[in-house]
């Protein structure tokens, strides 16, 4: 006779485990203290983020301001639906969306002790629009652009802002939330800001070495009570990417992948089992500019050759090392709100079998009347920064599988955006960084006829008759589907041929806490005030 | 400016050229062990630049899905980030560099000889302002002045050939100013004015054949410094432009991202350039100790 | 020895005057206006805002003024502002000069301390395996690029051992041993290769004096070999190795920006490459006559020490 098997514990064993690795887990309470030391994409020419464009000095400035408005940094994607306050207690639009109103908070003081009104609001703002009234101007004004709509800005008492527009345009609240859109104290002249930070925000800088270190220190006096949790930040400026990676194994750095690839990633975890990977999308894309001014570029065809001529699943591999998702203008879902759907971005120039779009390449080369006995010869031009040369290097051996004899020219970072603005170049590799996922903030920018930053001088009445009108739609259906029409045209066009959407990632040891990363944004992030570290 | 007799400036001997070339090229061997190796590796630099297409076994240029290979099967000495043969691109970067080398080592040394001669055979003002020219030249360090250089012209082949040589070309100047200088004297020039040959005949068929030696010696001493300044400019980014495989251009990328995961990516092209300037060190070394041993023993 | 002393000071105030004509021509010849590195950052270009620059930062103004400004500026002490950061240059300067000295002083040391030893066995045991061996490795270490042997050496550290030193600078007044740590590695880079050039100086220079007629009487009287080196021969030799010193100050200052850039060090060199970068052209400009300043000095400094050192030597020749 058998011995009765001990069937119950061979049941509860796996099923208590089930339960507990099912159960949610407790919340953790953020422990207060610590620095956290990180290492940004490079160093910031200063701390004023309404005269910057790179994402280094959102980066570095953002834990020493606060905007009216944010994007909540705990929500992956962000859209009007993930708004929350941070200077502006409420915010209403009012007359169909021509006048946004925005209540103020009156707790708030500055680093150096002011209070903060509707001054400040008034005065920055007036200040990025180019006021004629403004006191204060902008010796470069960036996104000067995005606030052209407005005509004017009251503020009726000391805690009361209005922004009177011209024409309705529901995407102003969201470009009030990007990272760009700091507010500044009208007490403090602006030179001083670009080397010395004075915000209302969770960190106070400690110390400044321009081109090596930002170092911040936790503002007491933080209006949001609790917050923040780290005592300081520190920004250490280390320029090779090896050294990053190396810096992070040893935990000199306790989070660093700003500008990083997969494959760095995965060295860095290689070498240091416990770091954890984040990985998103970001509103960060590669594109290709064809002049559109300069022969033979000026041929349709020719400029549709080059578009084919460039395999996206090829760039997926190489440049890209398997990170990068494809779409049209703007950022494609399911990270973005406006893209184009899959089945339309899979029929793109470029997407399909590379065999049979770099023989329809050839033809299309053959009838704008080169050939091998005539062949198109350009130069690709790049910044001279390694991640740019690698991509253009691939681009050039592509344009030449289909007979174009292509050249690489590096251009220096100094005159990189001089140039491309005097149409100096006929192919250009460009790389764009949009502040938040909205077609107002890159449409006119980069597609509008006569824009600064419109660098490759495509121009279509229709489109920007087009643009004017999604501006202006409140029905975010209807809206989006003007947007589409648009991006495909666009792509039609090869206004601005997009290689690909860059994914991002960070790496991190365990022990950082709340590390927001968001799918639709680099830009929007970095207040840093959640963060917290279990040490 | 300190100069140091003891190495680099080479007081000729006045007998005619033809008697002090090496007897054979077996003797040669013989007595330099050490610079017949270089003399090998400098030859396998030469074969390899000017046979490329053959020794390499793909094209350096050519992207491929097969990213970040190791060594071995398909890719010798494996692939890089965008799937590129290294192997084949480090032979090609010997065409770069041994031409780039030689292209700002002659020109650097053919102008700044050409001063030199000029500035040592007519003496007076000339030489003054020729030497405190070559001076103001020499007050940067080497890779500081093509630093600068580079920036100002940007970053082209041509460029940095210019840039490299420019720096080259005052010490040359120095070296063979300092041979025209002593051969100047001599009983056979001074005759030979009095017999009323015109100054560039004596200046080109007298002088300059004796300057030969340290010439000769200046050329492979600089070369392997101007391999070694064109790589540092690269590495930099101001240097050769892609996609001309250049091997300190190499380095940089290679360096900047995959180290870690790729080490043979950051080990082979700069082995390559080692062992390029290593030969041309050790060929130079050997030439000059029998080209002028007098200064043996360094 | 007063009018030789006048003399190379001349020289080197008319060196420098040469360098800065160089220098200046050289920034104006760089393609792209320096309004243009300003707009760059901010990622587009408005005409009318370049002008209203243009005129503020003095760029339209006749060059020769610009010139004869920048000299006039350089004679008070100012260094100007960095367009990059809008700073003043020597404030950007300044944190990163201790680093840069620190480093070339370390390299010197270490250069010195490999090759006056090493020059020296090679010399007395000359013709010897042991001559042809430090012979190669010296060889092999002036055949390395610095920037390489950097990078190995950061690899190795990296994969085998695990070990790395600060890559954020450490003050020695802070740690003193994180600072040695994290300059040992870079200064015994930079100082292999300077120890090669030394190490071929003293053999020659020791085999010159080997080869003298009174070092023969000693060795001929039967005195000990070791206090005949050490004492005739290192102190006669020792005076080219003085002049080299000088020389590889130039040598040195070049291998340091590769270096610095590599190890991550916040030096001076490094931060010129990153101004040539961004057009940073006042820094650029200030930075390349600084380094200019400081080698001509050295060198003068070498003259003068040589010459007063070796009365053999004739004033007023080249």
């Amino acid at each position: 006779m058998s011995r009765p098997r001990p069937l119950r514990p061979l049941l509860t064993l796996p099923l208590l485990s089930v339960l507990l690795l099912t159960a949610p887990l407790p919340a953790q309470t953020p422990k207060y203290g610590g620095v956290l030391v990180t290492s940004p994409l490079s160093a910031t020419p200063s701390l004023s983020p309404h005269e910057e464009s790179t994402i280094a000095t959102v980066q570095q400035a953002s834990p020493c301001f606060n905007n009216l408005l944010y994007f909540d940094p705990a929500r992956k994607q962000e859209s009007a639906d993930t708004l929350i306050p941070e200077l502006a207690e409420k915010w209403s639009w009012q007359d169909s969306y021509r006048n946004l109103v925005f209540l103020l908070r009156r707790d708030v003081k500055w680093h150096d002790g002011k209070p903060f009104t509707s001054q400040d609001v008034k005065y920055t703002f007036d200040t990025v629009r180019g006021a004629p009234d403004a006191r204060a101007k902008l010796k470069v004004n960036p996104r000067k652009l995005w606030y052209e709509n407005v005509e004017a800005i009251e503020a009726p008492d000391p805690y009361t802002v209005v922004f009177r527009l011209k024409h309705p345009q529901p995407s102003l609240l969201l470009m009030l939330a990007s990272g760009y859109s700091s507010v500044y104290p009208a007490h403090v002249p602006l030179a001083e800001l670009k080397n010395r930070c004075v915000g209302t925000g969770p960190f106070k800088l400690k110390d400044n070495k321009p081109g090596e270190l930002v170092e911040y220190v936790r503002n007491p006096d933080y209006f949001v009570k609790g917050r923040p949790y780290l005592d300081g930040i520190k920004f250490v400026v280390i320029r090779d990417r090896s050294t990053q990676i190396a810096a992070l194994q040893s935990g000199q750095l306790d989070v660093a992948g700003s500008g990083w690839n997969k494959t760095n990633a995965e060295n860095a975890r290689a070498g240091a089992p416990k770091l954890v990977i984040v990985e998103a999308d970001s509103n960060v894309n590669d594109n290709v500019l064809i002049n559109f001014k300069r022969a033979p570029f000026t041929d349709a065809r020719v400029r549709r050759a080059i578009n084919l001529a460039l395999d996206r699943k090829a760039y997926l591999v190489g440049p890209r090392q398997g990170a990068a998702t494809f779409g049209g203008a703007l950022l494609p879902k399911p990270a973005g709100v406006w893209g184009l759907p899959a089945a339309e971005v899979a029929k793109l120039p470029g997407m399909g079998d590379p065999g049979q779009q770099k023989a329809d390449a050839r033809k299309l080369l053959a009838e704008a009347g080169f050939g091998p006995g005539n062949p198109l010869k350009l130069t690709v031009s790049t910044r001279a920064l390694a991640i740019y040369v690698d991509t253009a290097s691939w681009m050039v051996d592509q344009l030449q599988q289909v007979g174009i004899e292509a050249t690489l020219e590096q251009i220096e970072t100094g005159v990189w955006h001089p140039k491309m603005t005097r149409l100096e170049y006929q192919v250009a590799l460009n790389l764009t960084g949009i502040g938040i996922d909205d077609p107002d903030a890159q449409l006119f920018e980069n597609y509008h006829c006569g824009s600064q930053r419109n660098f490759s001088g495509y121009c279509s009445e229709a489109i920007d008759r087009l643009m004017v009108q999604q501006s202006q739609t409140l029905d975010p259906a209807r809206r989006l589907a003007l947007v589409n029409e648009i991006d495909r045209k666009l792509q039609a066009d090869g206004a601005r041929p997009i290689l690909g959407w860059a994914k991002q990632y960070y790496v991190r040891w365990p022990a950082v806490k709340n590390w927001a990363v968001h799918d639709n944004s680099i830009y929007n992030v970095s207040r840093r005030q959640d963060v917290w570290l279990d040490k | 400016m300190a100069t140091l007799p003891a190495v680099g400036v080479a007081i000729p001997d006045p007998r005619p050229a033809a008697r002090r070339r090496p007897a054979t090229l077996a003797r040669f061997v013989r007595k330099n062990p050490l610079g017949a190796a270089g003399g090998v590796l400098m030859l396998v630099l030469v074969v390899a630049a000017l046979f490329a297409d053959v020794f390499a076994t793909h094209n350096p240029v050519r992207t491929s899905s097969r990213v970040l290979v190791a060594p071995g099967g398909e890719f010798w000495l494996g692939s890089d980030n965008l799937g590129r043969d290294l192997y084949s691109r480090v032979v090609h970067g010997s065409r770069i560099s041994l031409a780039v080398g030689l292209a700002s080592t002659l020109l650097g040394a053919v102008v700044g000889g050409l001063v030199g001669l000029l500035s040592g055979y007519v003496g007076g003002k000339t030489d003054l302002i020729a030497q405190r020219l070559m001076d103001v030249m020499q007050a940067l360090p080497i890779l500081v002045l093509a630093l600068v250089l580079a920036a100002a012209l940007g970053p082209s082949l041509t460029n940095t050939i210019v840039a490299i040589s420019v720096v080259i070309a005052p010490r040359a100047a120095r070296v063979v100013r300092a041979s025209v200088l002593s051969i100047r004297e001599f009983a056979y020039v001074e005759s030979a004015r009095a017999l009323g040959v015109g100054h560039l005949r004596i200046a080109f068929r007298h002088i300059l054949p004796n300057t030969f030696g340290p010439f000769v010696v200046l050329v492979t001493a600089q070369l392997g410094g101007a391999i070694l300044v064109e790589a540092a400019l690269s590495f930099l980014g101001l240097g050769i432009p892609e996609p001309y495989p250049s091997w300190g251009r190499m380095l940089s990328i290679a360096a900047a991202e995959y180290a870690q995961k790729a080490p043979w990516l950051v080990i082979y092209p700069g082995l390559a350039i080692s062992l390029a300037v290593f030969g041309t060190n050790l060929l130079g070394d050997a030439l000059r100790d029998t080209l002028d041993p007098r200064l043996r023993g360094s | 020895m007063r009018a030789y002393v006048c003399q190379r000071l001349l020289i080197a105030g008319v060196t420098l005057l040469g360098m800065s004509l160089l220098l200046f021509v050289l920034m104006r010849l760089a393609p792209g206006n320096i309004t243009d590195v300003i707009f760059e950052s901010a990622g587009y270009v408005d005409e009318a805002d370049r002008h209203r620059l243009e005129a503020e930062l003095g760029v339209d103004r006749p060059v020769i003024v610009q010139y004869t400004r920048w000299l006039a500026d350089l004679g008070r002490g100012d260094l100007g502002k960095s367009y990059r950061y809008d700073l003043p240059a020597w404030e950007v300067i300044r944190p990163r000069l201790p680093v840069t000295v620190e480093l070339a002083v370390l390299s010197l040391v270490f250069s010195v301390l490999l090759g006056v030893p090493t020059g020296v066995i090679s010399a007395v045991r000359r013709g010897r395996p042991l001559d042809y061996a430090l012979r190669v490795l010296s060889l092999a270490g002036l055949s390395m690029p610095s920037f390489w042997l950097g990078m190995i050496v950061i690899l190795l550290l990296v994969r085998s051992l695990g070990l790395i030193p600060s890559m954020t600078y450490v003050s020695p007044f802070d740690d003193l041993r994180a600072n040695l740590f994290q300059f040992l590695l870079p200064a015994l880079a930079v100082g292999y290769r300077s120890s090669a050039l030394i190490m071929r100086i003293t053999r020659s220079a020791m085999l010159e004096v080997l080869r003298e007629d009174y070092i023969r009487t000693a060795w001929a009287k039967g005195q000990r070999e070791g206090s005949v080196v050490w004492r005739h021969a290192l102190k006669n030799a020792s005076l080219p190795v003085v002049t080299l010193i000088g020389i590889e100050f130039a040598f040195l200052i070049g291998g340091l920006v590769v270096t610095e850039t590599v190890f991550n060090l916040p030096g001076v060199a490094r931060y010129l490459v990153d101004a040539i970068q961004f057009r940073d052209y006042p820094i650029v400009q200030n930075l390349a006559m600084l380094i200019a300043v400081v080698v001509v000095l050295a060198n003068l400094a070498v003259d003068l020490l040589y010459s007063w050192l070796d009365p053999r030597i004739t004033y007023g020749g080249a």
